[in-house]
């Protein structure tokens, strides 16, 4: 019963992650998976791989993926999309980091745009693409928003709480139980 | 919990930051700010939200006629230059009120850089390319000044100084001044203000999402003190 009651903990962590980032653009939520093995119930975190609503922001540079797909910034790669041009012309992110196209970071103009397709046109010219996985198109002016559901957090957050409450009657029913072993069969004898 | 507490704090953020967009949705010039959020994680662990950063959002906002006879607006990108004692900030509020020494100030006393008002001026007008021209009772549409806006390589990175003023710093680059009117440049518009380009209908809405997500996420918080507190009692049975 401990293990339900750790993976009734795990799953309210889950949760609670989940609903904590229901306002961060490009986040997506994780979904907890319960498997029972021989050591007990066991909890898995998933990324479900749903696509976020799509917000107009009029930014030029914020860009909201439409399909799978991920921004590479850096070396890693993340899903949000809300890029600011720095006063040296690079593409950057909040945490400065710089968007990286097919020949490496961005560097553009005021007057640059992303093409639905991630080509990168600046005055008039490309000057380079965004790689997109094939039938994956880049909305400019726009970010998607966390995939988090609040209502089917908030109904998990119960769950995991009542689950965690059962375990623990259980454990008390079994631990209630071995007591009586213990004191009152011995007792008999 | 503290995954929930962190959502908790990042609502209020975004309603702090929703209520000064209000707050301010009749100010002339004014430009909403949008806060951003990212999750925090180490390895597999989540860890929450925390905010990574917050922007003014320079989408033009509507250009309506107002009675002000000083008043001019931004058609386009770009910022009137402002200064007071030495200090110089950026602004897209145009709401100028001619002071006694000739200079147009505006209502925290920053005087648009360049021009100066004669004292026998009987009337000021500005043109789209920025030409500041007066009558006097010598003659009519004297040219006097020639206004000129700035721009940044990252208007993003200003510095807001409080009301419609935004100061030059690292992240922005330094400003470039430019005359409007040009061929595809920005345009002045006298006569005119630019309204803020706060949608109240849509910060309305934020709010109402911001509160419920603020809700949820205490309940978060509940849940984990539950846990704890069934947890602590588990050995008394």
């Amino acid at each position: 019963m401990g293990s339900a009651m750790r993976a009734a903990r795990a799953q309210l962590e889950v949760a609670t992650h989940n609903l904590a980032n229901v306002a961060s653009d490009g986040y997506r939520r994780a979904a907890a998976r319960v498997a029972l093995t021989a050591r007990g119930l066991t909890v898995s975190a998933r990324t479900v791989a749903d696509q976020g609503g799509i917000r107009q922001t009029g930014r030029p540079f914020d860009l909201a993926l439409l399909g799978v797909g991920a921004f590479r910034v850096g070396d890693e790669v993340m899903r949000g999309g809300a890029f600011t041009r720095d006063r040296d012309g690079w593409l950057v992110d909040d945490r400065g980091r710089r968007l990286r196209g097919a020949c490496g970071p961005l560097r553009v103009s005021a007057e640059a745009r992303i093409a639905p397709d991630g080509t990168v046109h600046d005055h008039g010219r490309i000057v380079d693409r965004l790689p997109l996985p094939r039938g994956t198109r880049i909305q400019a002016g726009a970010l998607e928003s966390s995939t988090v559901n609040a209502v089917d957090e908030t109904l998990a957050i119960l769950t995991a709480q009542r689950a965690f409450e059962t375990a623990q009657k259980t454990l008390v029913a079994i631990d209630a139980t071995r007591q009586k072993a213990v004191n009152d069969v011995v007792r008999l004898k | 919990m503290f995954a929930a507490a962190s959502g908790m704090a990042a609502q209020q953020t975004q309603l702090e930051v929703i209520a000064d967009n209000l707050a301010n949705a009749d100010v002339a010039g004014f430009k909403e700010a949008a806060a951003t959020f990212a999750d925090v994680r180490a390895g597999s662990l989540g860890l929450g939200t925390a905010q990574v950063g917050k922007h003014p959002v320079f989408a033009q906002g509507k250009l309506m006629k107002s009675g002000g006879p000083f008043d001019v607006a931004i058609d386009g990108p770009g910022f009137f230059v402002v200064e007071r004692g030495g200090e110089r900030a950026y602004t897209r509020n145009g709401e100028f009120a001619r002071d006694a020494d000739g200079a147009l100030r505006n209502a925290q006393g920053w005087a648009l850089h360049g021009v100066q008002i004669p004292s026998d001026a009987l009337a000021v007008h500005v043109a789209s390319d920025g030409r500041v021209s007066v009558d006097t009772p010598a003659g009519k549409d004297r040219a006097i000044a020639q206004l000129r806006l700035a721009s940044f390589a990252s208007a993003e990175g200003l510095r807001p100084l409080g009301a419609t003023l935004f100061g030059a710093s690292d992240a922005s680059g330094s400003p470039r001044l430019f005359t409007p009117g040009a061929h595809g440049a920005p345009s002045i518009a006298f006569g005119m203000l630019e309204r803020s380009n706060v949608s109240i209908v849509e910060s309305m809405m934020q709010i109402l999402g911001a509160q419920r997500a603020y809700e949820a996420n205490a309940k978060g918080v509940q849940a984990a003190d539950e846990m704890l507190r069934i947890a602590n009692n588990l050995q008394r049975g």
